[in-house]
């Protein structure tokens, strides 16, 4: 990388991008309080809001023209999937569209990719190549049927008849343990370096939109962070007019308005320049993770006691930063691609 | 939103080739022997070449001494001179205090420095930080009292980093002692060739000198006030947000925050770690690479420098002191006893130490042009509106 060519370092939003995410940010605070959040408690799934977002096209709207989508960006859809987790909405979106993607990538059946893009089924995808049986965890594998996995050098579609059983969670997300069986139907979509290429582009794709989320996930924590401290009141002052809780809230800003711009222009390289900068998602992925970590746990001890308690909100952004950051993996793992990738190309 | 390769016109291929052809020139081993060994942040020869052609207000029109520069080419010789790690501080003050002298100097005052401004001969310091603090610029105390059409100044400020190849110190003096602090301020352009100024060197860890600037009845001529008498705090708002990266949008070539530049050495440092983890054997035989916890610091590394690139205005400025100094020391950690020989000597890593270099340098990255603290409480106010604190020195010089 050439860390003086010159670039273009336009980070605003056309009309379009506004409209969308002005769009879905009125949906998720119309349709997504906190009570929602806490009523799809434990398993993390709201079939009512699900089926509502997938009317609005949310399943087909980042495929192609000619497999029935509308061409969205991943810009699109970082927009979007910010808003999500600004209200932690309790919905497999991100899961959904990257597999659905990949299906579509991958030359996968007309009629299988338009089901999926109905929302006809559920599908995810499994993140840690598959070799031997090993089992492991997937996220939103609890509610769907489909799983898209690489087996050994080929990409397979992998389906029950139902989901997966639900493991309780701190984030209470929809995981399940998953492995192949021979009770799963299967359709290989891909084969060698094809195979290997979609299901990590795929990845990239999940910690992309799930790092979007996260700092939509901090930001609204820091909102509720600000608004606690304008009126929480000690020694004659509000608390706010403190450097000892200002700061700490400063600092998650700080965290927000970087990371944001970092997903966006991860997003933007992604959709414009694929593979010429390989690690930015990564990045993106790395350094949500730790605005969200941070953010929400800040925001927490913003709140005093209270911010410790299951009645504040704050707790439902505490508990969901390291519960969606990690859906993954090990977050050591995706710094050390980071790396693999910076000392190979520096 | 858009990323991509600007696509130059002819003309602006030329262009480029034109400055490295003088940069090839001009910026010799030499002018980096020299900031190494003075820490000056300017090197005059440099900054009378860029002069000539036009390339210190490259905005300007040509007959006015400038280049008539468009956008594209402006960013090209940022982008030139930052490679060619060119000492540009005094580029930087002298440009800051011309937008305060064009809006609140005299059209005599404008017509008589413009030209060597352009050509490079008249270059301007910032005087506003004293010995009793720097944060709460709108405490000073260096006095002004109006003799006829002259006043005397007297006092000092310190921290007046390259007085000493400057010709005006921009500075911020007390004119009316009994008016609420931020009312009794006057703002001068001093001739630093005045009988009673002196001028004191101060180096730095980070290799930089900067001076204390002593003022003892130093005679100056009303001519060189700028603004109108006591309303000095207006005068110095402007140039104050524009190193604070506040006011008004910037051009989607432009860096996000003015501090970017300060990231150029820890990516060169991790450049250089890159390298060192690539390319060095331990006396075990084995290298570092092998060692996963070695690609992990390397990844954080990189990651950190690219959300501080990504990170705007006065939060880009606060992350990126942060991300300075955090960064520095894990890529010092990880090296180890290397990353500490210093440059020149047997074994130093890179061109000049880089590492031991940026671990040093960046300690002042969150002090010079305004705090991080001063910034994060300008963030809570404007960005996250948090009441303000009142404290007793508000309004009042105590
Ligand atoms: C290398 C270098 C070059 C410089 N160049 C120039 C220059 O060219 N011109 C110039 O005028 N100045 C210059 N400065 C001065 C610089 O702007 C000041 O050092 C800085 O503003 C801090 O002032 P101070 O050093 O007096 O520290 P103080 O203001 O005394 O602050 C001491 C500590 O208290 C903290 N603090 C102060 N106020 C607050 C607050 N309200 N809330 C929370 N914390 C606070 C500060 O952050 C700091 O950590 C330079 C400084 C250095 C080191």
């Amino acid at each position: 990388m050439d860390r003086f060519e010159l670039r273009s370092q336009d980070f605003s939003l056309d009309e379009d991008q506004l409209a969308v995410r002005a769009a879905f940010a009125d949906f998720f605070a119309k349709e997504c309080p906190p009570e929602t959040v806490r009523g799809a408690e434990p398993r993390g799934f709201d079939a009512d809001l699900w089926g509502r977002l997938l009317t609005l096209g949310v399943g087909s709207m980042s495929l192609p023209t000619t497999a029935g989508g509308d061409d969205a960006t991943l810009v699109d859809l970082v927009l979007i999937a910010e808003e999500l987790g600004r209200v932690l909405a309790p919905v497999p979106l991100i899961s959904h569209v990257v597999a659905t993607r990949m299906l579509e990538r991958a030359g996968a059946p007309a009629s299988l990719i338009s089901a999926a893009a109905r929302g006809d089924f559920l599908v995810t995808l499994a993140h840690a190549p598959v070799t031997g049986g090993a089992r492991q965890l997937v996220p939103d594998a609890a509610v769907a049927t489909h799983v898209v996995a690489l087996l050994d050098d080929k990409l397979v579609l992998l389906s029950a008849d139902g989901p997966g059983a639900h493991v309780s969670n701190q984030g209470c997300t929809p995981l399940a343990w998953w492995r192949p069986t021979d009770g799963h139907d299967r359709t290989v979509l891909a084969a060698g370096a094809k195979a290997g290429a979609i299901h990590t582009d795929a990845v990239a794709e999940w910690r992309l939109l799930t790092a979007a989320a996260l700092v939509g996930m901090a930001d609204a924590a820091l909102r509720l962070g600000v608004e606690f401290a304008k009126t929480r009141r000690t020694l004659g002052v509000p608390i706010g007019s403190l450097q000892g809780i200002s700061f700490p809230l400063v600092d998650i800003a700080v965290g927000v308005g970087g990371t944001r711009h970092l997903v966006w222009k991860a997003a933007w390289y992604a959709q414009h320049e694929p593979g010429s900068r390989p690690e930015l998602p990564l990045m993106a992925f790395d350094a949500a993770s730790r605005t969200a970590t941070h953010g929400t746990s800040a925001s927490a001890h913003v709140h005093g006691g209270l911010g410790f308690s299951v009645e504040a909100d704050i707790s439902l952004y505490f508990l969901r930063a390291k519960g969606w950051s990690l859906l993954g993996g090990s977050t050591s793992a995706n710094l050390r691609e980071i790396g693999s990738v910076i000392a190979g190309a520096a | 939103m858009d990323f991509s390769l600007v696509e130059l016109t002819r003309d602006q291929q030329i262009f480029q080739r034109t400055v490295r052809a003088l940069l090839d020139e001009v910026v010799t081993d030499e002018v980096h022997e020299h900031e190494r060994a003075t820490g000056d942040g300017i090197s005059v020869p440099v900054h009378l070449a860029l002069g000539r052609h036009g390339w210190v207000m490259p905005e300007w029109p040509v007959e006015d001494g400038g280049a008539g520069l468009d956008p594209v080419c402006r960013r090209i010789l940022e982008l030139e001179l930052a490679r060619y790690q060119v000492p540009r501080i005094g580029l930087g003050t002298t440009r800051l205090v011309w937008a305060a002298v064009e809006r609140f100097g005299s059209r005599e005052l404008r017509e008589r420095l413009g030209p060597g401004v352009a050509d490079g001969s008249v270059r301007f310091c910032l005087g506003y930080s004293e010995p009793d603090g720097g944060s709460d610029i709108a405490a000073a105390r260096v006095r002004a009292v109006r003799d006829g059409d002259h006043w005397i100044v007297n006092g000092s400020k310190l921290w007046t980093t390259g007085a000493q190849c400057c010709q005006y110190s921009f500075v911020i003096t007390r004119t009316d002692p009994d008016l609420p602090k931020h009312k009794g301020l006057t703002m001068f352009l001093v001739p630093l060739d005045l009988p009673g100024v002196e001028i004191q060197p101060i180096m730095t860890y980070g290799g930089e000198r900067t001076n204390a600037v002593f003022f003892g009845d130093v005679r100056v001529s009303d001519d060189q006030r700028l603004g109108e008498v006591n309303d000095g705090w207006t005068v110095l708002r402007g140039p104050l947000d524009k190193e604070h990266s506040l006011g008004p949008g910037r051009d989607v070539l432009e860096d996000l925050s003015s501090l970017r530049q300060y990231l150029r050495p820890l990516e060169t440092a991790l450049d250089v770690a890159v390298a060192w983890a690539r390319d060095s054997t331990k006396p075990d035989g084995s290298g570092p690479l092998a060692d996963a916890a070695v690609l992990e610091r390397l990844g954080r590394a990189a990651t950190e420098i690219e959300l501080a690139v990504c990170t705007p205005g006065p939060l880009g400025r606060v992350k990126i002191g942060d991300v300075m100094i955090e960064q520095s020391a894990q890529l010092m950690d990880l090296v180890g006893t290397e990353a500490l020989i210093s440059a020149g000597a047997d074994g130093a890593l890179g061109h000049e130490g880089d590492i031991d270099f940026t671990h040093r340098f960046a300690q002042g990255t969150t002090i010079y042009g305004g705090t991080v603290e001063v910034f994060r409480n300008i963030i809570a106010q404007h960005d996250l509106h948090l009441p303000r604190a009142s404290f007793p020195g508000a309004k009042v010089v105590i």
